[in-house]
C-alpha cells in the first residue's frame, strides 16, 4: 500500500509534466487544427530560458541591488520564462507555420517537425555540448506521511501545474478571448468571417501553449536539474500522444490524458522491469486507442493529417 | 550556328546562340545521356587523380567536392574547375556527339519488350555507378546508403503519399526487417556467441541472402498488420498515434530481447549486401512499387485518400486497399532494414527511433508526394546532402532542415509531386522533329 | 407484374433519438425511373445511404434481385449493381478524370496483386480493356477530351459529367441519382435530362432520382415518392402527385413547427 501511495505520488509529479505540455499541443491542435511538433523542443526552450533567467536573478540578488529571497526567485523565474518562451513560441508561428496556413497539414507538421530540429542544434551550437544545470531554489524538506515520502519539491510541482490548468481553463471559459478560442475549435472557419483576426487568434493561443510548456520545463528543472538539448524530443511525442487521447477542444481532457499518460509509466515501471516500461505502457495505450477511437472527451472530430 | 537575327541587340543574339546551344539536347534520349556519364566516370578513373593533383587538390574528390570546398574554400575555384572538366564537359560533348547513335540504339532497342530495353537502361546505369564509387570505399559506401533511402523514401509514400495517412511507423518496420535478416544470417552462417555456430556452410550464403531480406520483409509487414488493422476504423491524427506507439513498441521490444543484445545492438553481419546486391533489390523495389501505383488497383489508393465513402460507392474495397498498401510498404522498409544491417554490419535500436523518422519524413516530403520521380529525388537530394554537408558538423542540422521548411513554404507537397513514371515514356528515342535538317 | 428488382421492405431507421426514415417501402423494376421527392432534411439522402450500405437499417430489408443486400458492406453492395452519385460531388481532387472512371471497374478486375507488382502480359492486357471502356464512356459523356485534367481544376458542369460516368463505370443494374442536376444553368440541365434518358435507354438501367426541380422529375420519372420527416406521404404518377394536397403542404409548409 505504502509502495502504491509512493508511485501515486510519483505518478502525479510525473503527469504535471506530460499534462502542461499536452495543454500546449491541445490547445493549437483544438484551435488551429494543427500539430506543433516543435512544441517539446520549445518545453526544452523554456527550460533553458528558465536557466537563463533564474541564473540572472540569482546574480541580481547576491550583487546586493535588490534583495530576493530564493521562493521569489523561483515565482519570477517561472513568470519572466513563461512571458519570454512565449515570445518563441509566437515567432514559430509566424516563421513557420503562417505561410502554411493554406497548406496540406501534413506540410505543416513536418514544418514543425524540422523547426524542432533548428531549435534543438541552435541550442547545441550556442551551448555547446556541456549540460547545464537548473539552480537549486528550493530547499528540499522531505514529509513522511506514514510511511510515504513526499517531497515539498512534489507538491508544488503539482499544485502549479493544476493551477495552471485551472487558470487556462477560466481563462478560455470566462474572457472574450477564451471564448473565440472556443468558438474556433468548434467551426474554424466561421470565426475569422465574424472579425475576429485570424493572425492574433493564431499568435494568442501559440503564446498560452508556449507559456504552459515553459512552466513545465521550468518545473522539470526543479525536479531534474540536468538539462539537455534533446531533452524535449520524448517528451514531446509523449504528450502529442496525450494530447490525442485527450479529444478535441477539451483542456480538461488533454490535463486528465497527460496524468494518465504519467500514471501508466510509473505504475508500469513498479510492476514490471523498468527497461519494459515503454513497450507496456504504449501497447496500454494502444489498446485504449483501439477501444476508443476517438479519445476521451472532445469532439468526435475526425480530424486528419491530410494532403 | 545558324539561323542568327541580322537586327536586334547583343543579348537578343546571345539568348538565341544559348538557345542554339541548348535545343539539341532537347533530343537525347535517356540512352545518351547515360553514354555521356559513362564518358565521364571513365574519364575519371583513369585520368582524375593526375588531373585533380594538376588543379591543387591532393587527390579525386570523393563527393564532387564538398568537403573539401567547405574545410578550404580557397580550393572552391579548383574543385568548380575539377568537376567542369571531369563531369560537365566530357558528358556535355559525349552527349552531343553521339545523339544519332544514341537515338539509333534506342530506337531499336524500343523494338524488344520493355523489359529487355528496361534492363539494358539498368544495366548501363549500373556500370555507371560502380566505375564511379571503384575509386573509393567512401563511395561505395554512400552509394549504398543512397539507394537503401530511396527504397525507404518510396515505400513510405506508397503509405504517405499515395493513400494519404500520417504514418510514422516506418522505422519499425525496418527494425524489424533489419533484425530478422541479421538474425537469420548471423544465426546461420556466423559463429556467433549468442546465437550459437553457424549451421550452414558459408558458400551457401549468398544464394541465402534475398530468402532472409524477403523473410524480414515479411515480418515486417506482419508487423503492419498493427496499424493496418486500426486503419479500418480510425484515419488521420488517431492513426498517427496508433503508428507512434507501434515505433516505441518495437523500439521498447528490441531493446529488451537479451538474444539480441538489447540496447548493445547486434553486430557481426555477414558482408553481402554489396553494390550489385543493393542495386538490383532498389531496382526491384521501384518497378514493383511503380507498376503497382500505376495499375487500377494501385490507384485505389488515392480513392481512399481523396474520398473514402465514394471508394466505397464505386466498387472499391476498401479494407483490402489499405491492408495492401500497409504491407507493402512495410515489406519494402523490411527489406531495406535488411540490408541497411548488412551495410552497416551492425544495428542497434537507436538506429529506428524518432531521428530515423525524422529523416525518412523529411526525404518524403522534400521529394514529393505521390510520386516514384519525387522519392528518388528526395532521397537522393537528402542523402547525399546531408554525406556532403558534414564538414559543418550540427550546422548541417540547420540547414536542411530550412531547405526542407523553404520547399513547404513554397511547395508544400513536395518538390515534385503527383508525377507518374511512365517507363515507356522515360526510355523512347527522341528523334528529329519532323522538317528539320 | 415480374419480380422487382429493387425492393426495400419496412425499412426504418434511428440516428441517436431521431427517426431519420420511417417504414420506408420500395419496389423498382429493371428499367424503371423512379423519382423521390421531398422537403430538405426529409430524408432521401438517408434512404440512398441506406440502400447503398453507408448505414445498416436499424429495422427492415433490402432485396437486390432476390438476394438480401441489407448488412452488406458498401462496395459489395456497389459490386452487385448498385451506384449512385452524391448530392455535393464527391471526386477524387488529385486524381484525373480518366483514373475516376477506370477505378470504378474495381470489383471487376481479375488479376491479383502479384501481377499488378510484376505487370504481366496478362495485367496489362487487361488495363488496356480497361482504359478501352472507359473512354468509351468518356466519348458517351461527351468529355472526351478532359481524359488526363485533374478534377481539381475543372468547371462544375464538367465535374457534375465526371461523377456521372464514374458512377455508370461500375456497369451498374441500378442508379441512385442524388440531385443531379444542383447548380446547373438551363442549358446544362436540358444536356444532363438528356445523358439520364440515354442512360436509361441504352444501358436498360433501373434509375432512381432524388430532386427538387419538379420539371425534372415530372418528365423522367414513372412513378414518384414523396417523402416528409421521413415517411412517405404520397405515391404515384406525376400527375396525381402534382395535385396531391399533402405533396403541396409538406412543401410549402401550413402551420408546422419544425
Amino acid at each position: 500500500m505504502v509502495i502504491f501511495l509512493q508511485n501515486l505520488v510519483n505518478a502525479l509529479q510525473w503527469g504535471s509534466f506530460y499534462a502542461l505540455i499536452a495543454l500546449g499541443y491541445s490547445m493549437v491542435y483544438s484551435i488551429l487544427m494543427l500539430f506543433n511538433f516543435a512544441h517539446g523542443d520549445i518545453f526544452m526552450v523554456g527550460s533553458y530560458i528558465g536557466f537563463g533567467v533564474s541564473m540572472g536573478l540569482i546574480a541580481l540578488a547576491s550583487s546586493g541591488v535588490v534583495a530576493l529571497p530564493n521562493w521569489l526567485i523561483l515565482v519570477l523565474t517561472i513568470l519572466f520564462s513563461m512571458f519570454l518562451t512565449s515570445f518563441v513560441g509566437m515567432i514559430v508561428e509566424r516563421v513557420g507555420y503562417r505561410p502554411l496556413r493554406d497548406a496540406p497539414r501534413a506540410s505543416a507538421a513536418i514544418t514543425g517537425l524540422m523547426i524542432g530540429i533548428i531549435l534543438e542544434t541552435g541550442n547545441l551550437a550556442l551551448l555547446g555540448a556541456r549540460r547545464v544545470s537548473f539552480p537549486s531554489l528550493i530547499e528540499t524538506t522531505t514529509y513522511n506521511v506514514s510511511g510515504v515520502f513526499v517531497t515539498n519539491k512534489k507538491i508544488m510541482i503539482v499544485l502549479v501545474s493544476l493551477l495552471l490548468a485551472l487558470a487556462l481553463h477560466q481563462f478560455v471559459r470566462r474572457t472574450k478571448w477564451g471564448m473565440a478560442m472556443r468558438a474556433m475549435a468548434f467551426d474554424f472557419a466561421v470565426v475569422p468571417l465574424m472579425g475576429v483576426p485570424l493572425n492574433t487568434m493564431a499568435a494568442l493561443t501559440f503564446a498560452l501553449g508556449s507559456a504552459l510548456a515553459a512552466a513545465a520545463g521550468i518545473l522539470f528543472g526543479v525536479a531534474y536539474p540536468v538539462l539537455d538539448p534533446y531533452m524535449g524530443i520524448v517528451f514531446g511525442w509523449k504528450a502529442f500522444v496525450a494530447a490525442i487521447l485527450g479529444g478535441r477542444g477539451s483542456v480538461m481532457g488533454a490535463t486528465l490524458a497527460g496524468f494518465l499518460l504519467g500514471f501508466t509509466e510509473i505504475f508500469v515501471a513498479m510492476i514490471f522491469p523498468s527497461t519494459l516500461r515503454d513497450l507496456i505502457a504504449y501497447s496500454i495505450i494502444l489498446l485504449i486507442l483501439a477501444i476508443r477511437p476517438h479519445g476521451f472527451f472532445g469532439e468526435p472530430y475526425s480530424a486528419r493529417l491530410r494532403l | 550556328m545558324g539561323g542568327e537575327r541580322g537586327n536586334g541587340a547583343n543579348s537578343e543574339r546571345g539568348r538565341s546562340r544559348f538557345r542554339n546551344l541548348w535545343k539539341p539536347y532537347s533530343r537525347v534520349p535517356l540512352l545518351g545521356w547515360f553514354f555521356g556519364a559513362l564518358v565521364a566516370v571513365t574519364l575519371e578513373r583513369l585520368a582524375g587523380t593526375p588531373l585533380a593533383q594538376f588543379l591543387g587538390l591532393q587527390k579525386i574528390p570523393v563527393l564532387f567536392g564538398f568537403s573539401v570546398m567547405l574545410k578550404n574554400p580557397v580550393l572552391i575555384p579548383n574543385v568548380i574547375l575539377y568537376t567542369l572538366i571531369i563531369y560537365g564537359v566530357p558528358t556535355a560533348v559525349a552527349t552531343r556527339l553521339c545523339i544519332p547513335l544514341a537515338n539509333g540504339i534506342a530506337a531499336s532497342l524500343f523494338r524488344f519488350p520493355m523489359a529487355v530495353t528496361a534492363a539494358a537502361h539498368l544495366a548501363l546505369l549500373y556500370a555507371i555507378l560502380h566505375v564511379w564509387a571503384e575509386i573509393s570505399d567512401y563511395r561505395v559506401l554512400v552509394l549504398r546508403l543512397t539507394l537503401i533511402a530511396v527504397m525507404l523514401t518510396l515505400s513510405l509514400n506508397v503509405i504517405n503519399g499515395y493513400m494519404g495517412e500520417f504514418s510514422c511507423s516506418h522505422p519499425g518496420f525496418m527494425a524489424l526487417g533489419a533484425y530478422c535478416a541479421s538474425v537469420l544470417t548471423i544465426g546461420l552462417f556466423v559463429n556467433a556467441q549468442l546465437l550459437g555456430t553457424a549451421s550452414l556452410p558459408a558458400a551457401l550464403g549468398p544464394f541465402l541472402f534475398p530468402v532472409a531480406l524477403i523473410l524480414g520483409g515479411l515480418v515486417a509487414s506482419f508487423g503492419a498488420l498493427f496499424v493496418a488493422i486500426p486503419s479500418f476504423r480510425t484515419r488521420g491524427d488517431y492513426l498517427a498515434i496508433i503508428s507512434l506507439a507501434f515505433l516505441f513498441i518495437v523500439k521498447s521490444l528490441i531493446e529488451n530481447l537479451e538474444f539480441v543484445r538489447g540496447p548493445r545492438g547486434l553486430s557481426g553481419q555477414p558482408d553481402w549486401a554489396d553494390l550489385p546486391t543493393v542495386f538490383l533489390w532498389t531496382v526491384l523495389c521501384v518497378w514493383s512499387i511503380n507498376n503497382f501505383v500505376r495499375s487500377t488497383i494501385g490507384k485505389a489508393l488515392n480513392a481512399v485518400r481523396d474520398n473514402e465513402m465514394a471508394a466505397d460507392a464505386m466498387t472499391v474495397d476498401t479494407r483490402r486497399t489499405k491492408m495492401v498498401a500497409f504491407l507493402f510498404g512495410a515489406f519494402w522498409a523490411g527489406v531495406a532494414g535488411g540490408l541497411f544491417a548488412h551495410v552497416m554490419r551492425y544495428v542497434n535500436p537507436g538506429n529506428f527511433g524518432i531521428q530515423n523518422l525524422a529523416e525518412v519524413l523529411a526525404m518524403v516530403y522534400f521529394g514529393g508526394l505521390n510520386s516514384v520521380y519525387g522519392s528518388i529525388v528526395g532521397a537522393v537530394s537528402i542523402s547525399l546532402l546531408g554525406e556532403a554537408l558534414r564538414p559543418l558538423e550540427i550546422f548541417k542540422w540547420i540547414i536542411i532542415p530550412l531547405l526542407l521548411i523553404l520547399v513547404m513554404i513554397f511547395r508544400p507537397t513536395g518538390l515534385i509531386a503527383f508525377r507518374d513514371l511512365d517507363v515507356a515514356n522515360l526510355l523512347k528515342p527522341k528523334p528529329k522533329p519532323d522538317g528539320e535538317g | 407484374m415480374t419480380s422487382p428488382f429493387l425492393q426495400v421492405r419496412n425499412m426504418s431507421h434511428d440516428f441517436g433519438g431521431l427517426r431519420a426514415v420511417r417504414d420506408y417501402n420500395l419496389e423498382i423494376g429493371s428499367g424503371q425511373i423512379r423519382g423521390l421527392i421531398g422537403p430538405n432534411g426529409a430524408g432521401k439522402t438517408t434512404v440512398f445511404n441506406l440502400i447503398t450500405g453507408i448505414y445498416k437499417p436499424g429495422h427492415g430489408e433490402i432485396f437486390l434481385d432476390g438476394r438480401k443486400i441489407d448488412g452488406l458492406p458498401p462496395h459489395r453492395i456497389a459490386s452487385l449493381g448498385v451506384s449512385r452519385t452524391f448530392q455535393n460531388l464527391l471526386l477524387w481532387r488529385h486524381m484525373t478524370v480518366i483514373e475516376h472512371v477506370k477505378l470504378a471497374h474495381y470489383s471487376k478486375i481479375r488479376y491479383g496483386l502479384f501481377a499488378a507488382f510484376i505487370g504481366t502480359p496478362g495485367h496489362n492486357r487487361e488495363e488496356a480493356e480497361i482504359e478501352e471502356k472507359a473512354v468509351r464512356l468518356l466519348d458517351m459523356m461527351g468529355i472526351r477530351h478532359l481524359a488526363d485534367q485533374v478534377v481539381l481544376n475543372l468547371p462544375y458542369g464538367a465535374q457534375r459529367r465526371v461523377e456521372m460516368a464514374r458512377a455508370l463505370a461500375t456497369e451498374p443494374r441500378i442508379l441512385l441519382l442524388d440531385e443531379p442536376t444542383a447548380g446547373m444553368n438551363p442549358e446544362e440541365l436540358v444536356q444532363i435530362m438528356e445523358i439520364i434518358r440515354r442512360a436509361h435507354k441504352e444501358l436498360g438501367l433501373a434509375i432512381l432520382l432524388i430532386e427538387h426541380r419538379m420539371k425534372v422529375v415530372m418528365e423522367l420519372c414513372e412513378r414518384i415518392q414523396t417523402l416528409d420527416f421521413g415517411a412517405v406521404i404520397a405515391e404515384g404518377t406525376p400527375e396525381e402527385i402534382q395535385n396531391n394536397p399533402r405533396v403541396i403542404d409538406a412543401y410549402l409548409g401550413k402551420e408546422r413547427a419544425i
